[in-house]
C-alpha cells in the first residue's frame, strides 16, 4: 500500500503540471480580457499601456505562462488585478471561511446521513423508509437558493435564533478569544445547516442502497449467530462493508471544497471561495483565478487518493497492482 | 399388431400421462430468461409500478397536456392583462408568472424540455461513466491510472469557467448540444462509483468461479459484476436527473439551448427565485415537478434494484 500511495503522489506531479497549462489556456480564452472588463474606460492610452505592462499582459501567452510558473514554483502567485494584494492574502482570507463551512457541514452531514442511511436500509419498505425517501428527494429537488432563503427567513428573521448573514459580529470587541469563537460558530450555524442538508439528501441515499445489499450477506447471519449485538452488527459488520459508495461520493463532494459553495455563501454573505471565484471570473482576475483553479485541482486529486486508500482499509480484498 | 396394440394400451393410459404433462408445462414456464425474471419481479413490486405509472402520467401531462389545456405558454393572458404574478385560480390553476403567462401551460412546455434534457443527458452520462468506471475497476493498473487521472482532470475544471469560455464562440446551442455538454460533465461520479464497486466485486468468489469455467472479461464485467453494482448506479441516476434539470437552466443563462420566451422547469425556478417574496407559486410548481420526477424515478430505480438482487426472495 505504501508503494501505491507513493506512486500516486508522484503521478500527481505531472498531472498538476499539465493542468496548469490547460487552466492557463482556458483562463486566457475567457471572452474579453482584463483590459476590456476591468480597466476604467476613461483611462488615457498611456495609463492603459502602463497597467498592461505592470500586469504583464503585453507578453505572448507562453511567456506569461513561464513567468507565472517560475514564480509560482517559488510560492509567489502574483498579486490580484483588482486589489493589488498578493494572491495568497486574497485566498488566505476566503479559504478558512470555506474550509470551516465545509468541514462542519461534512461532519454534521456524515453523522446524520449515516444514521438515516442505516435506518432506511435496514427498514427497507417500511413507512419510516418511505418517509425518509420523500424527505431526501424533497431536499434534492429543493433549489439550494430557496432552501437557504427559507432557513434564513425562519431561523434568522422570524425566530431570531441565528444571525441572517455575515461571518462574525461587527462593532463588537471580544476580549476573550473563546467568546469570539462562539460568536463565529453562531454565524456559521445556518449556512452550515443548508450545505449539510444538500449533502445529507444525497449521501443517505447511497448508504441506504448499499446497506440493503449488505444486510442480506451470509456473514451477517454468521455474526448474528455468534451473538453479536444489533448495534455492533449494524455499525461494525454491515456499515463497514457498505461504505465504499459513500466514501467515493463524500470524497468527490469534499474535493470541490476549493470551489466553495457559491449559492450558500451568497445567501448568507459568507465570504468564501465560491463568491471569490465568481467575482474573479467576472472581473478576469487572472492571478487569483489560476491559483484557485490549481488549489481546486490539488484537492480533487488528493481526496480521490484518500478515497482509494480508504477502499483498501474498508475492504481488504481490494488490492492495487 | 396384437402386441403393439397391447403395448400402447399398457403405456398410455390417460390417468398416467396427464399429471406428467402438467408437471412439464409448469417446469417449462418457470425457465425464463434473466431479463424476463427481472421484469416479472419488477411488475410484482407495487410501489415500483406505481412510480412507473406516475412517471408516465408526468410525461402525459407534458406531452399530451397542451391538447386539453389551450393556454399559450409564451404569451400573456390577453383576456385579463392585469393578471400577473397571480395565485392559482380556476382560469390559471397554477397561477401566472411575472408577465402574465399561464404557469400550467409553461409547466407543460417546460417539462418537455426538462424531462428530455434530464433523461437523455442522464442516460448518456451513465453509459460513459459505467464504461469508464468498469474498465478502470476491472483491469486496474495502467488502464485504471489513465482513466482515473482523466476523471480527475474533468473534475478539476469548473463547469462555470468552461461555460464562460464557450459562451463566446458558441451562440446557437440546440437542446442536443445542451444534452452533450451536460453529459460530458456528468459522468465523473458514476465512473468513480462504478470503479469503486468493481474493485471490490472483482475479488469475490463468484467471479473466480465464472473465470474458471471460461467466461470472457466482457461477460464478467457486464453480466456478472455490473448487476451487483446496480445500487449506487441507480441512486446516481436519480440524483443526476435532478441536477441536470437545474444545470440546463444554468446553461441557458450562458446562452446555450433554451432561450426565452421558451420555458424549462429550471429557468422557471431561476426566474421565480428573484420574485419569491412577491409570488412563491412561481417557484413552487416547477420545483414540485422536479421533486415528483426524481421521486417517481427513484421508486422505479429501487424496484429495478430489488428485481436485480438475487438475495431478494420472490414476493
Amino acid at each position: 500500500m505504501g508503494r501505491y500511495i507513493l506512486r500516486r503522489c508522484l503521478q500527481a506531479i505531472p498531472l498538476l503540471f499539465l493542468l496548469t497549462i490547460a487552466m492557463f489556456g482556458l483562463i486566457h480564452l475567457l471572452p474579453g480580457g482584463p483590459e476590456a472588463v476591468l480597466f476604467n474606460p476613461h483611462l488615457t492610452a498611456q495609463a492603459r499601456a502602463d497597467l498592461r505592462l505592470r500586469m504583464g499582459l503585453d507578453d505572448p501567452i507562453y511567456i506569461q505562462y513561464f513567468k507565472w510558473l517560475t514564480s509560482a514554483l517559488t510560492g509567489n502567485f502574483g498579486s490580484s488585478f483588482v486589489t493589488n494584494e498578493p494572491v495568497s492574502t486574497v485566498i488566505g482570507r476566503a479559504f478558512p471561511n470555506t474550509l470551516e463551512l465545509f468541514v462542519s457541514a461534512l461532519v454534521l452531514a456524515l453523522v446524520v446521513a449515516i444514521l438515516l442511511g442505516v435506518i432506511s436500509g435496514v427498514r427497507q419498505g417500511t413507512i419510516t423508509d418511505y418517509g425518509l425517501t420523500i424527505l431526501a428527494y424533497a431536499g434534492i429537488a429543493m433549489p439550494v437558493f430557496l432552501l437557504g432563503l427559507l432557513v434564513d427567513d425562519l431561523f434568522g428573521v422570524a425566530l431570531k435564533w441565528f444571525p441572517t448573514s455575515g461571518t462574525e459580529s461587527v462593532a463588537v470587541v471580544f476580549t476573550n478569544p473563546f467568546s469570539a469563537f462562539l460568536d463565529h460558530l453562531w454565524y456559521l450555524a445556518l449556512p452550515m445547516t443548508v450545505l449539510a442538508i444538500a449533502f445529507i439528501a444525497g449521501w443517505s441515499r447511497y448508504l441506504r442502497s448499499s446497506m440493503i445489499e449488505t444486510v442480506k450477506q451470509d456473514y451477517m447471519r454468521t455474526a448474528r449467530a455468534k451473538g453479536v449485538g444489533p448495534v455492533a452488527l449494524l455499525f461494525r459488520h454491515a456499515l463497514r462493508n457498505a461504505l465504499i459508495p459513500l466514501i467515493t461520493v463524500v470524497a468527490l463532494d469534499f474535493g470541490s471544497v476549493a470551489g466553495g459553495a457559491a449559492i450558500t455563501e451568497g445567501v448568507f454573505a459568507w465570504h468564501g471561495m465560491g463568491l471569490l471565484f465568481l467575482d474573479s471570473l467576472d472581473r478576469r482576475n487572472y492571478p487569483v483565478l489560476i491559483a484557485m483553479l490549481m488549489i481546486g485541482a490539488f484537492f480533487v486529486v488528493m481526496f480521490n487518493l484518500i478515497a482509494d486508500i480508504l477502499y483498501g482499509v474498508m475492504d481488504p480484498r481490494i488490492r492495487y497492482s | 399388431m396384437d402386441i403393439s396394440e397391447r403395448l400402447n394400451l399398457n403405456t398410455t393410459t390417460d390417468e398416467e400421462v396427464e399429471p406428467y404433462l402438467e408437471i412439464t408445462t409448469a417446469l417449462v414456464q418457470k425457465r425464463r430468461s434473466q431479463g424476463r425474471i427481472i421484469f416479472d419481479r419488477f411488475l410484482r413490486n407495487r410501489i415500483a409500478v406505481g412510480g412507473a405509472v406516475f412517471l408516465l402520467l408526468l410525461l402525459l401531462f407534458c406531452f399530451a397536456g397542451p391538447l386539453v389545456w389551450k393556454a399559450d405558454p409564451n404569451l400573456p393572458d390577453l383576456s385579463n392583462v392585469s393578471a400577473t404574478l397571480a395565485s392559482p385560480t380556476i382560469a390559471h390553476p397554477f397561477g401566472t408568472d411575472d408577465v402574465g403567462r399561464d404557469t400550467m401551460a409553461r409547466m407543460m412546455s417546460g417539462g418537455r424540455v426538462s424531462l428530455l434534457v434530464g433523461l437523455t443527458s442522464m442516460l448518456m452520462s451513465l453509459v460513459l461513466g459505467i464504461g469508464i468506471g468498469a474498465l478502470a475497476g476491472f483491469y486496474g493498473g495502467i488502464i485504471d491510472n489513465v482513466l482515473m487521472r482523466f476523471t480527475d482532470v474533468i473534475l478539476s475544471v469548473p463547469l462555470y469557467l468552461l461555460l464562460f469560455v464557450l459562451s463566446a464562440s458558441f451562440t446557437d446551442g440546440t437542446p442536443k448540444s445542451v444534452i452533450i455538454l451536460i453529459a460530458i460533465f456528468g459522468w465523473t461520479y458514476a465512473a468513480r462509483l462504478v470503479r469503486g464497486e468493481f474493485l471490490s466485486l472483482k475479488e469475490r468468489e463468484y467471479i473466480l468461479a465464472s473465470r474458471t469455467i471460461g467466461a470472457r472479461d466482457f461477460r464478467l464485467m457486464f453480466r456478472h459484476i455490473l448487476p451487483n453494482a446496480a445500487g449506487p448506479i441507480i441512486v446516481n441516476a436519480t440524483l443526476l436527473i435532478g441536477t441536470n434539470i437545474i444545470l440546463e437552466s444554468v446553461l441557458s443563462y450562458f446562452g446555450f439551448g433554451i432561450k426565452p420566451p421558451d420555458a424549462s422547469w429550471g429557468s422557471m425556478i431561476s426566474t421565480g427565485q428573484n420574485l419569491f417574496a412577491l409570488d412563491p407559486w412561481m417557484v413552487t410548481f416547477p420545483a414540485l415537478g422536479i421533486f415528483l420526477t426524481v421521486l417517481s424515478l427513484n421508486l422505479v430505480g429501487d424496484g429495478l434494484r430489488d428485481a436485480l438482487d438475487p438475495y431478494m426472495t420472490e414476493r
